[in-house]
């Protein structure tokens, strides 16, 4: 069984308990006009180009493929979206083995959106789980109800974003609704899972949510934490390589944004915690 | 009457030729001590300052300059000038018997010396070693009346009426001892000439003193002294360790000692942290802590490797457990002296000289009398590499070996010998006489990772892919990849290199590791001992990196080589763990000289609860892997950068240059650019 993937990433802190190894899942099926990935967007390879990289020395022919990008001396052309086999992933991402052991850490499945190959993804999961190690998804939530289903018995912990309650205000920001993924969570909740949540907070846009996200998450079990995560525009570079129109608002979240955040969340009697300081 | 440093100097330049260096070097050091200036700083608490550090240096370095004669002589000065090779004496890596030092405090060591002497009245060569050694004693005990007198006069009568005790008593309380360390630093360092390269696991030999965390303002003001002391290279001490039993000897004094260290900003002094599996995880996350924090000055060592590293030497298992770290990393039994520094090869000058028929590949001049050949296999390549490079060992132990042999007429060392209970029983000097339990020499291989890289770039570009014959590939680096440019980024950016936790490319690392053992572990040398490896390069990388031709990883000609045991900086792209598990590749036990590990942590990456986790992972993992010292530097792209363009508004950022800390602001250009470089991957 073969999958998509847009990059890897060792010795992660941000993304879990302990030491992680962050694998990336090509394709996602919200439109999230802050996202950090946009490499990560598309279910199809892609290849980037940073213009400020190259030196033009030819070796690419202005190609633009894997072979181009894996010839470019300098790395100015970036190929994502590698074919794995769910195998070779699985053993790849299990050179940290010892690590994890050490850490209380991991495998983060990211994106993207993971469970958009979901097949893949619990496949992928089975197999990690199989050699000892902790899972962790990362997920929007808005994926199919039997991918879910079928994930659970291998992951040990769902990081799951909330980004809005208001549906208009979902639709503008992430170009879809939010009924499915509330859904989800609900049902996380109900099966007994271990969900942190991640509420990624962009100013002008969903902070306004936060009270709506306290009340809603108020009356669910299993949620471990809530992390209000620091919005920041750095990913514009990689838009720009890759030909799509950067969406990112050109606002900044303040440590005193977060905090406003986190004590509204408390209030609620919810786990909330600053990500500026945790990560 | 006092004398300033050059009227010291001068003084003694008249007996510098001599047969009997051990006589003339206690004569030297009683007219330092009786002649030295003496100085009393406002801030001092403990002891004075004297000003005839270096003399005895200057001394030894005059006596050791006709011997160099002798490289010539065995035809090994153009490998000498070419960087394929160096060795020197080394009489700057020295730990003393802190414990038992600090047990009978300078008085105790003059009582020791009589014993001796009285106990040999019988015989007068034994008879005149004692005297020699008394004489020296009766020199020191005048000097600290005058030190008293100096402190007395400057109202520090704390400090007078201490050194006035330790004349004729040994140390009472925790100021006693603390004073003492300083005393004795003093003698070795400033009047004998033999750094001392350690104040060896403090936390042990200050315990008997220790009366509680009341002491703060002491232990600050010792800590605070102890970093104006302007050694080479910052001046250390180390803190854990484990008994021959494997028990751990963290104690309330460990952590107590690295609080205050933590707490101040200190610039000169080190801090080697021994771990075992069994050292508590709070006291190792403490100094991880304060690593994050920018105490960049701390070195992991692991008890276990370091220790069995010392036992397969040859070390007592007893000596081993209480091992000392002489210098940046390297470990030395007790006991043992290790001259750690004293000889040198460089890894990929044996593969240059390989490729070219033993010729040097920037001059054309014929260093090893090899023909060149076109190797049909890269086993063959690589075996002719192996032979260069264990005769490039062989020549680097020749040219220490000849300077060794010589000891009696360079270098004595009283005050080391006087603290040595093995040199005393022999009768011998230290360094004149060999008279140490353990007599070693050590030769330092660098460049690993340069070498690694190459030997990989080529058996893909040769006998793999077929880009190039191997002659072609030559006359690139001959040329300096001239016109070839995005080929040379291609190899630097894009080949597979060491540091990443590939083991086809990692297996070179342990397979060079264990040939260079082979040439140098355990041969014997000029002084009744044996040869040590290493895998340290510290700062020498620039200095013989200047002296070597382009090489097949992308380096081009001239530029610095790999540092350390580690990946060359900017090809570790998969982090930390996997770089550290590359470091694992090698069997350690065979490098009781250091195998080390540099990791350049971006301040993100190690940030919060969960990032001092998994930093400590990171260590603990390394060390079960068979992982010997690591050093960790935690660098913000964003203050180095503000810091390279306004040095003034950050005059105390220091960052860890090799083996030692330096100021941020005194570095070069260029290494200010490696350091933001280095901060920035990832």
């Amino acid at each position: 069984m073969k999958g998509l993937i847009s990059g890897i990433k060792r010795m992660e802190i941000h993304d879990g308990d302990g030491c992680r190894t962050t694998v990336f899942f090509k394709g996602c099926p919200l439109r999230c006009l802050w996202c950090h990935n946009p490499e990560s967007l598309f279910l199809v390879p892609q290849t980037a180009f940073f213009s400020d990289k190259c030196i033009g020395c030819g070796l690419c022919n202005g190609n633009r493929n894997e072979q181009s990008a894996d010839a470019c001396p300098v790395c100015a052309q970036v190929y994502y979206g590698r074919e794995w086999d769910a195998e070779s992933l699985a053993e790849e991402l299990s050179r940290d083995e010892d690590y994890f052991r050490n850490s209380g850490g991991g495998v983060t499945l990211s994106g993207g959106e993971c469970l958009l190959q979901g097949n893949f993804a619990v496949e992928l999961a089975r197999l990690l789980k199989k050699r000892g190690i902790s899972v962790f998804v990362d997920t929007c939530g808005y994926v199919k109800r039997g991918v879910l289903e079928r994930i659970i018995p291998y992951t040990d912990r769902f990081l799951y974003d909330i980004k809005a309650i208001d549906p208009a205000v979902h639709r503008y920001c992430t170009g879809k609704e939010n009924g499915l993924i509330l859904e989800n969570l609900r049902f996380l909740s109900e099966q007994g899972c271990d969900v942190e949540i991640r509420y990624p907070l962009v100013i002008g846009y969903n902070d306004g949510e936060c009270e709506k996200i306290g009340a809603f998450l108020r009356g669910l079990k299993g949620i471990s934490k809530i992390k209000v995560l620091q919005y920041h525009p750095f990913a514009a570079s990689r838009y720009l390589a890759l030909g799509m129109k950067n969406t990112m608002p050109d606002t900044v979240t303040t440590f005193e944004d977060v905090e406003r955040s986190v004590s509204i969340l408390k209030s609620y009697g919810l786990p909330a915690v600053n990500g500026i300081l945790e990560d | 009457m006092t004398l300033n440093y050059e009227q010291l100097l001068e003084a003694l330049k008249d007996c510098v030729e001599t047969e009997d260096a051990y006589r003339a070097d206690c004569e030297n050091v009683a007219f330092l001590l009786d002649h030295c200036e003496i100085a009393v700083p406002s801030e001092n608490r403990f002891f004075v300052q004297v000003n005839c550090g270096g003399v005895q240096r200057e001394i030894y370095r005059l006596r050791e300059a006709p011997f160099k004669g002798l490289w010539a002589d065995h035809g090994l000065l153009d490998g000498i000038r070419c960087g394929a090779y160096t060795g020197n004496h080394d009489f700057g890596h020295t730990s003393t018997c802190w414990d038992q030092l600090l047990t009978f405090g300078i008085y105790g060591l003059y009582k020791r010396v009589e014993e001796f002497s009285e106990e040999t009245r019988q015989d007068p060569r034994k008879q005149e070693f004692y005297e020699n050694l008394l004489s020296v004693y009766q020199a020191v005990f005048r000097f600290l009346r005058r030190a008293a007198e100096c402190a007395r006069s400057c109202g520090k009568t704390e400090m007078a009426d201490g050194i006035l005790h330790l004349i004729s008593g040994s140390p009472r309380t925790m100021f006693e001892a603390m004073q003492t360390v300083f005393i004795y630093y003093t003698l070795q360092q400033m009047f004998e000439g033999s750094p001392l390269r350690t104040l060896g696991r403090l936390d042990g030999t200050l315990f008997p003193y220790y009366v509680g965390r009341e002491q703060e303002d002491l232990f600050c003001d010792f800590l605070t002294e102890l970093d104006q002391i302007k050694a080479d290279a910052n001046l250390p001490f180390a803190l854990g360790g484990t008994d021959a039993e494997g028990k751990d000897l963290i104690n309330e004094l460990s952590y107590f000692l690295l609080d205050c260290y933590t707490k101040l900003s200190t610039k000169n002094i080190k801090l080697h942290l021994l771990c075992s599996k069994n050292t508590p995880k709070e006291f190792v996350c403490n100094a991880l802590d304060s690593v994050r924090e920018g105490k960049n000055s701390i070195v992991f060592l692991s008890d276990e490797k370091v220790i069995e590293s010392l036992i397969r030497q040859g070390a007592d298992p007893l000596d081993a457990a209480k091992y000392h770290v002489v210098g940046c990393y390297e470990c030395c039994a007790d006991q043992e002296v290790p001259c750690s520094c004293s000889a040198r090869v460089n890894i990929p000058k044996a593969l240059e000289l390989a490729l070219n028929g033993g010729a040097d590949l920037r001059t054309g001049k014929q260093i090893l009398p090899f023909e060149r050949t076109e190797f049909k296999s890269f086993s063959d390549l690589y075996d002719r590499f192996v032979s260069v490079l264990q005769e490039l060992c062989r020549r680097g132990m020749k040219t220490t070996d000849l300077m060794e042999a010589h000891y009696k007429q360079v270098h004595a060392s009283p005050i080391y010998t006087s603290a040595n209970i093995h040199a005393l029983r022999k009768c011998g000097d230290v360094y004149a006489d060999f008279a140490a339990k353990y007599n070693n020499s050590s030769l330092n291989a660098f460049g690993l990772a340069t070498a690694v890289d190459s030997l990989v770039a080529i058996r893909k570009l040769v006998y793999e892919d077929h880009t190039m014959t191997l002659t072609e590939l030559i006359d690139v680096l001959r040329s300096d990849w001239e016109g070839r440019e995005s080929f040379r980024l291609l190899i630097r950016n894009r080949f597979p290199k060491y540091g990443n936790g590939d083991p086809s490319v990692d297996v070179f690392a342990g397979r060079i590791a264990d040939a260079l053992y082979e040439a140098v572990g355990g041969v014997p040398n000029a002084k009744g001992g044996i040869w040590r490896l290493g895998l340290f390069s510290i700062n020498w990388r620039w200095e013989f990196g200047a002296k070597t031709a382009a090489s097949a990883d992308g380096r081009r000609c001239g530029e610095p080589l790999s540092q350390n045991s580690g990946a060359t900086f900017g090809s570790d792209r998969e982090g930390a763990t996997a770089h550290l598990s590359s470091v694992c590749a090698i069997d350690a036990s065979k490098t009781p000289n250091g195998t080390i590990a540099d990791l350049d942590l971006h301040a993100s990456s190690v940030k919060g609860e969960n990032g001092l986790k998994t930093m400590y992972a990171t260590l603990k993992t390394y060390f079960e892997k068979g992982g010997f010292a690591v050093h960790y530097n935690v660098l913000d792209t964003e203050v180095l950068k503000a810091a390279r363009k306004d040095p003034s508004a950050y005059p105390n950022l220091q960052v860890r240059l090799c083996g030692w800390n330096v100021l941020f602001a005194t570095l070069s250009d260029q290494e200010k650019d490696e350091f933001i470089a280095r901060s920035m991957k990832g």
